[in-house]
């Protein structure tokens, strides 16, 4: 009845024109990195690369050091984003499952770190780092980034714990299981959409920083892939195939990852919260 | 039972997410101990802009300094933007890089903080031939804190085709004759005269120098803002003579997008700029033979007989202070700063070199030879160590262009930034 | 990808599905006496956090009183000058107006995102399968875009020369757009800046509204149309009591992260045209880092994080109020 209120054909068109414009930005950097320079600089644009060309991938190939920024930004963020989960499943067991004095401060104490703005104190990180002669390293840029994604992980990550019956992880240890057990065959397979869940948003923040990296690390060896997606912008001023190409390589492991994961966390999300 | 065991994993979760984090690696290892005499088994460490150093000139340097002294020589390009931030940061750690490349304006400001090292008896020994008025800016409170290397400055370079279609037969002597031609080009064909962005700030600090303006005074100790002075209108009235033959946006600079990129794309009468923007323009041109299309003269003044001031820019090469490897770049400099090396990037880049007997090298470079008229009547920003801070994105002189161009009198514009102007130079 | 917060909406949830009330005994009993326990857990987190965000704030705090500029970071000098930098800063007119122009900023953004977002959240919710999946499918590739690319990419759709947006603007018959320049203006600039905050931030906001509603049992639909509610009764009635701590929650997370958009604004134009698009985090990073001015940025830092606290101070204290609620 409800539905034929509107019938389908609104919601629909409004769908269609939505995905038109959230997909547009994502679609001309694809697509402007595989035109020729010509089509690039058309005065009426080419809406689809006709005439595709590798040019200007083979220009952000060719870039110096370019497997080198790959490897450091695939290293600090999985490291990042593996540490905080680990350390976040902890705490968010104590903060979802248990009742103890200071509950509401630690709650609100990772409200207040997810508030920190990180950019304006690059300064200070710069000289702590500096001072602990740890300067073009990618064991800092792993710390830091750990915790700057820390507090939003903690508390995404106790309301799927929460969500997780409690009265499973009973009936398990009734049927003999060890409270380790029970975790590791019961909770953590429940709990593992919510993981992912919870870490798509680390590997964007890790993935994206570049204040940080920018003043703590000056050796092209210890940078991370943003300061070459930045150096090449630079570089390339308004070549915007070559910028599109090299952005579009810097966007596609995260996009790939949210596509992926994307149908998995969404049933996660929604089985736990029926089931609870 | 249970609470324990669930302990334990915690305890061994901590230890093993904390042994995780911080088990990576990637050390950052420094050179070996010194070999005595000999530089053998050192590295040392020599930063230079994007586009000082040619290939050829860098290759030579370096074999001559490895071959002479044992050590090795590592080169780092440096890029513009955030360049002083960086440098700072760098000079501040516990290994900077040996040798660097200060600009000649930023110079001053470096002395100052003592992080550069004193090179005055490096200068008897190697420089007593440097032109005194290129040395100016290495000089801080009667020290020599760096050395001169190379200047340059700006040039018309124009697009011999689009000139030969408009009808402009003879090359511009006068300002007047140059903006008639700019006319012609607008008239006859669809190319757009000359590319001039709102904040090409280097190109109006020549006209300021040719108006006899002066952007600070000193008021009792202190350096304040001269900005609203006339002189510094008249300046800008020319600029925007110049501007509004462009259609480039007034709120950006000449490398926002680099004007030879634009000027490649063969729709641009001229633009002013530095020699070596050609090699941007001939590479953004899809017409390979672009280079011969491109035609250089001295930017035209009042008159036929005196060419527009400009600004002398430059880069000096100094010592960092901190660097432990002291004689070893001192050892470098005296081979970059060789009449051969010194002469050879002359040539090269179509630079002006730091000693007069090398002018000669730029013989036959048709954008240096047009260059150096004017170097004549080149000066410099104010060579002040509050200088510094000025030119720090945002640089107020740039806005001050802008609010100019988008119709504001001379005297708004310089009052909507010289409180911005004065905070920078008041800044210690 | 979701979430976030299925959070107090799930939460909720278990609550009202749950048995009615916790029963008293083991169940209750094995929540309250956990001893040490949780403070075991917890000090993973809370050392790291304490180490690697409190040390650095600390720091801040004690550079916000130095006079640190070229010189004295150089040669590692300390140089106490009380409270100069603070009277500076806030003698002046510029904090005060970012100050103003931020807090503008952040509600004119998150109200528009909120808006937006719930509206198709909603719209995902009445959509078929497959149209769902489509639409769901651009929203999550919005959203994943890094923020850097994200920035490059806007620079390159509102170009003056050969943007696409003006290429558009164009041929709907507005001419004087063809060659306009978008950072020529404050608010042209902030325009780009809000339409890219709007369009990455959306998604976050969407799909979790879509997720949450997906949580409300259909019986409950049923027994609002077999009491004659109509579409807008039925929203008010018993869509919104399930999205509304959703919707609180992510007002508050939209609010931190707006205020904090540091990349988002100094990418597209720097702050300018002349200084006009600062908010306070890019103000502070232009006075400290940009101008070499350091001590002065610590300090306008140390005042940036103030004002986010005074912004967001109702909303922690709601948040806490229902976090008791709940335990």
């Amino acid at each position: 009845m409800k539905r034929s209120l509107f019938g389908r054909f609104w919601p629909n068109a409004t769908a269609l024109v939505l995905f038109a414009l959230f997909l547009f930005p994502v679609y001309w950097m694809f697509a402007t990195s595989f035109k020729p320079r010509g089509d690039i600089l058309s005065d009426d644009p080419v809406w689809f690369p006709v005439d595709p060309t590798f040019e200007h991938y083979r220009t952000a190939f060719d870039a110096d050091n370019f497997w080198n920024f790959w490897q450091n930004s695939l290293t600090v963020t999985l490291l990042a984003v593996g540490c905080s989960l680990l350390i976040a499943l902890f705490a968010s067991f104590a903060i979802a499952r248990m009742r103890f004095r200071g509950r509401t401060g630690v709650i609100l104490l990772f409200m207040f770190a997810q508030m920190a703005p990180w950019e304006v104190m690059v300064i200070s990180v710069y000289m702590l780092v500096r001072d602990a002669d740890m300067l073009n390293s990618l064991v800092p840029l792993t710390l830091f980034y750990t915790v700057m994604v820390l507090p939003l992980t903690i508390l995404t990550l106790r309301t799927y714990v929460a969500a997780v019956p409690k009265d499973l992880e009973e009936a398990a240890m009734v049927d003999g299981a060890t409270r380790t057990q029970a975790f590791r065959k019961v909770i953590f397979p429940l709990l593992a959409p919510g993981l992912m869940a919870t870490s798509l948003f680390g590997f964007i923040t890790a993935w994206n920083e570049f204040a940080l990296v920018l003043v703590v690390n000056k050796e092209a060896e210890a940078q991370t892939l943003p300061l070459w997606l930045s150096q090449f912008q630079t570089n390339f001023g308004d070549d915007w195939g070559a910028t599109m190409a090299a952005a579009s390589l810097f966007s596609l492991p995260i996009l790939l990852l949210f596509l992926y994961l994307q149908r998995k966390v969404t049933a996660g999300l929604t089985a736990g919260a029926v089931k609870g | 039972m249970k609470r324990t065991a669930v302990a334990v994993l915690a305890a061994a979760g901590l230890v093993a997410s904390l042994a995780a984090c911080g088990s990576d690696d990637s050390d950052d290892g420094d050179g070996a101990g010194k070999g005595a005499g000999s530089y053998e088994g050192e590295t040392l460490t020599f930063w230079a802009m994007d586009g000082s150093t040619p290939d050829d000139w860098l290759k030579d340097v370096k074999a001559e300094f490895e071959k002479k002294t044992g050590a090795t020589l590592e080169y780092k390009v440096q890029q513009w933007n955030g360049i002083q931030q960086k440098l700072t940061t760098a000079l501040s750690e516990e290994s900077p890089p040996d040798v660097v490349e200060v600009g000649n304006t930023q110079t001053p400001a470096y002395a100052a903080t003592g992080g550069l090292s004193d090179l005055t008896e490096l200068k008897e020994e190697i420089g007593t031939e440097w032109t005194e008025s290129l040395n100016e800016s290495s000089i801080y409170e009667g020290k020599q804190y760096a050395a001169p290397w190379f200047f340059a400055n700006r040039v018309v370079m124009y697009n011999k085709s689009i000139f030969k279609e408009a009808g402009v037969t003879e090359i511009p002597q006068t300002r007047d004759d140059l903006f008639a031609a700019f006319d012609k080009i607008e008239k006859n064909t669809d190319a757009e005269p000359v590319y001039m962005p709102g904040q090409n700030w280097y190109f109006f600090d020549g006209l300021l120098i040719g108006q006899d303006a002066e952007l600070v005074k000193k008021d009792g100790d202190a350096w304040v803002s001269n900005l609203s002075d006339p002189k510094v209108g008249a300046a800008m009235e020319i600029y925007k003579q110049y501007a509004d033959y462009s259609t480039a946006p007034k709120d950006k600079d000449e490398a926002t997008p680099q004007q030879g990129e634009v000027f490649g794309k063969g729709k641009t009468g001229a633009i002013i700029g530095m020699g070596w923007e050609s090699g941007i323009a001939v590479e953004a041109s899809k017409d390979k033979d672009f280079e011969k299309e491109i035609g250089y003269f001295t930017i035209p003044g009042d008159t036929a007989d005196t060419p527009e001031s400009v600004f002398l820019g430059g880069s000096n090469l100094a010592i960092a202070a901190g660097s432990d490897k002291q004689e070893l770049a001192q050892e470098f400099l005296k081979i970059v700063l060789s009449d051969k090396h010194e002469g050879a990037l002359a040539a090269a880049n179509g630079v002006i070199p730091n000693k007069d007997s090398l002018l000669s090298k730029l013989e036959g470079n048709e954008a240096a030879e047009a260059a150096a008229p004017a170097a004549a009547v080149g000066g410099t920003t104010p060579l002040i160590p509050e200088w510094g801070a000025v030119e720090n994105t945002p640089n107020p002189i740039k806005s001050y262009m802008t609010a100019f161009l988008n119709g504001d009198s001379h005297e708004e514009a310089a009052a909507s930034v010289e409180d911005d102007l004065n905070e920078r130079l008041s800044q210690e | 990808m979701t979430v976030q917060t299925p959070g107090p909406a799930a939460e909720k949830v278990a609550g009202r599905t749950r048995t009615p009330s916790p029963p008293p005994g083991r169940h209750r009993k094995s929540q309250v006496s956990a001893g040490a326990l949780p403070y075991l857990l917890l000090l993973p987190a809370l050392a790291i956090t304490a180490i690697l965000l409190g040390w650095p704030l600390v720091k801040n705090v004690i550079l916000s009183f130095q006079q640190l500029g070229m010189k004295e970071l150089i040669q590692h000098l300390t140089v106490w000058n009380g409270v100069d930098n603070y009277t500076d800063v806030l003698g002046g007119e510029d904090f005060w107006r970012v100050t103003l122009r931020t807090m503008i900023f952040t509600a004119v953004n998150v109200a528009l995102i909120m808006l937006f977002g719930t509206l198709i959240g909603l719209l995902l919710a009445r959509l078929g399968r497959k149209m769902r999946l489509t639409l769901l499918m651009a929203l999550v590739l919005a959203w994943a875009m890094p923020i850097i690319a994200a920035t490059t990419v806007y620079q390159w759709l509102f170009a003056e020369r050969y943007g696409v947006v003006n290429w558009v603007l164009d041929k709907l018959g507005w001419h004087s757009m063809a060659d306009y320049s978008w950072t020529s203006s404050q608010f042209s600039t902030f325009f780009v800046i809000t339409v890219m905050l709007v369009w990455t931030s959306i998604p976050f906001v969407a799909i979790n509204l879509y997720a949450a509603t997906t949580t409300i049992a259909k019986e409950l639909y049923e027994a609002a149309s077999l009491d004659g509610a109509g579409g807008w009764r039925t929203f008010s009635s018993v869509t919104l009591p399930f999205i509304k701590p959703f919707l609180f929650v992510t007002t508050f997370l939209e609010i931190i992260w707006i205020f904090k958009a540091f990349p988002h604004v100094y990418a597209i134009n720097g702050g300018g045209p002349d200084r006009l698009t600062e908010t306070l985090p890019v103000y502070a990073f232009v006075e400290g880092v940009g101008n070499q001015h350091y001590g002065m940025g610590a300090a306008i830092s140390v005042l940036t994080i103030l004002v986010l606290l005074g912004m967001t101070s109702y909303y922690i204290r709601m948040v806490l109020k229902q976090e008791r609620e709940d335990s």
